[in-house]
């Protein structure tokens, strides 16, 4: 039987999710071995043509990683789409947009004008912009249209699965690869990660209490960090309670609060509002007044509970005015 | 006009690129375009955000 | 557009107070404008943030709390977290442009129907002066492309 064909691609993302391949370390090639990769840019030389002269469904799986924000990153997905058997959304971007998502705070309009024009590093004085056509000696020159919204890649196509994380832990690559190998992957939609919350394979948890009361938020540069009692508990904004497991807590051990890459548990539909709801009730106030101070003690909430989801969450962008 | 040489996308290294070479009549290398089609606004975004947060948000310029 | 607007607002009243104030202004034929959808729900510190940012996304203009005054939740400290998660909520649709009168929270007992009255009347007065609440609906792949069409004409 020949080797079921794989493809990865990455959209609106940093690279990372691509590293996180890597660092299967030698455990790769057991993939390698098992699969033929048919479409790799960062790694091999295939070019789009070669994609679009694939059959329909000639790709048993494509993993996506990255935020779709541009028209060729639509453009590749759809196509990817067409190709593919399985769509795997990879890594937090294309999950729930991850932190390029956190540009729906904004719109093109002032992204290009800080970007082009008043950013301390630029020197633009014509006030060029990126064009979709220029033309140069008789022949066109094309860049994608930039968006004005940042999507998750399951908002422009169909998705099968998700591999949540920034960037998805080894281990739960490993575990997505295998199930898709031998065919025992669960029902479509999931996200190929433990169904509970990070608090419940923290290390720290035992020193979590039952009804944490917080009479001050703290940020990480006030305190020095205990190394191991509960974050939440010493008072810093750790949104392990709201956030899927699976990650080992990696940045917890490394004396951080979780700000909540792996996403929410399958029963929760906006992360944000849900970590924002957790956040809320441990403040230890009642009163009107100390309930503001205590609340007003939480830097930037609307970048902090959608650190890595905001276009992935209800309001998904900010109103136009 | 000579012939439009496109690349696309530039392999083997991260980051999206594309490489558009125009060439003359007589077939040599008119002009070429390297051009990058990622824009994603970190220099945007990043404002307002916590402080502690920026070295998590701008090592997501570059992951590699 | 010639046609008036006429705000949606979705209220969120506690069974036990708000929800009874409210039938109370019924029987008593206190107006008040009918743009409400009541949702009745045990307590308000049943609200969850998603079923606000929910009620938004699906076409709310505004988003109303009704609970016990303070000391007074059934449940002890419903209203206590319902007070909290406002306030954090308040700089979130603030950044997200949505304006400070189209989420509002009450304390309003069971007799209090005029409260209801009042509070409902000036909502719907002041959303009226704002004008409709424009969220973007989220893409599907379906609909993508027409909203695509939408955004090119928006944006520069
Ligand atoms: S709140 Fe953070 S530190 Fe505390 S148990 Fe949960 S994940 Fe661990
Ligand atoms: S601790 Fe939280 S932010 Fe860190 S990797 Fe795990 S889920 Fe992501
Ligand atoms: S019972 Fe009315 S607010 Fe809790």
């Amino acid at each position: 039987m020949s080797k079921p064909k794989v493809g990865f691609y990455w959209c609106a993302s940093c690279g990372g999710c691509e590293e996180a391949v890597v660092d299967l370390n030698e455990g790769v090639l057991d993939v390698v071995e098992a699969v033929d990769i048919v479409f790799w840019p960062v790694a091999l030389d295939f070019k789009r043509s070669d994609v679009e002269a694939m059959e329909d469904g000639e790709m048993a799986v494509c993993f996506i990683n990255g935020a779709i924000r541009n028209s060729e990153q639509k453009e590749m997905v759809e196509i990817l789409r067409k190709k593919s058997g399985l769509i795997v959304a990879f890594g937090s971007c294309s999950h729930m947009g991850g932190i390029p998502g956190l540009a729906n705070l904004h719109d093109k309009e002032s992204i290009f004008n800080r970007v082009y024009h008043t950013v301390p590093t630029i020197d633009n004085p014509d006030g060029t912009i990126p064009q979709v056509e220029t033309s140069v000696c008789g022949t066109t020159v094309e860049l994608p249209e930039f968006w004005d919204t940042v999507r998750t890649l399951n908002q422009v196509i169909d998705v099968d699965y998700y591999l949540p994380g920034c960037a998805p832990p080894v281990n739960l690559i490993v575990g997505a690869v295998t199930a898709i190998l031998e065919g025992k992957l669960p029902e479509k939609g999931a996200v190929l990660a433990p169904d509970k919350a990070l608090c419940d394979e923290c290390d720290r948890r035992e020193s979590k209490p039952e009804n944490l009361c917080i009479d001050e938020f703290k940020r990480p540069y006030q305190i020095i960090i205990d190394e191991e009692e509960c974050l939440l508990a010493q008072g810093l904004l750790c949104l392990g309670s709201a956030t899927r497991a699976g990650c080992d807590s990696i940045c917890v051990k490394g004396n951080m609060p979780c700000t909540g890459c792996m996403g929410p548990t399958s029963r929760v539909n906006d992360f944000g509002a849900k970590a924002l709801s957790a956040m809320a009730s441990v403040a230890n106030a009642n009163d009107e007044k100390d309930v503001k101070r205590i609340i007003g003690g939480i830097a930037d909430p609307v970048g902090s509970f959608n650190k890595y989801s905001l276009p992935a969450s209800y309001l998904h962008r900010k109103v136009r005015k | 006009m000579g012939k439009h040489i496109i690349v696309d996308p530039i392999t083997r290294l991260e980051g999206h690129g594309k490489i558009d070479i125009i060439l003359n009549d007589d077939g040599n290398v008119d002009r070429a375009y390297f051009q990058v089609p990622e824009l994603r606004g970190f220099e945007q975004f990043a404002i307002g955000r916590r402080a502690e947060d920026l070295p998590q948000i701008t090592s997501r310029i570059c992951g590699v | 557009m010639s046609e008036q607007f006429e705000p949606k607002i979705v209220a969120f009243f506690c069974n036990w107070c708000t929800y009874t104030a409210a039938d109370l202004a019924g029987i008593s034929r206190m107006k008040y404008a009918p743009n409400v959808r009541v949702v009745r729900l045990m307590c308000s510190g049943r609200v969850d943030p998603q079923f606000i940012l929910a009620a938004f996304r699906d076409g709310a203009d505004g988003v109303l709390i009704g609970g016990c005054h303070p000391g007074d939740c059934h449940y002890q400290e419903g209203n206590y977290k319902a007070l909290r998660r406002f306030h954090l909520l308040k700089p979130v649709l603030e950044e997200m442009n949505i304006e400070d009168e189209r989420f509002r929270l009450e304390w309003i007992s069971a007799s209090e129907g005029d409260k209801v009255q009042k509070v409902i009347n000036e909502m719907v007065e002041q959303i009226t002066k704002l004008g409709p609440l424009d969220l973007e609906p989220i893409s599907t792949p379906e609909t993508l492309d027409e909203m695509l069409e939408k955004e090119q004409e928006i944006a520069v």
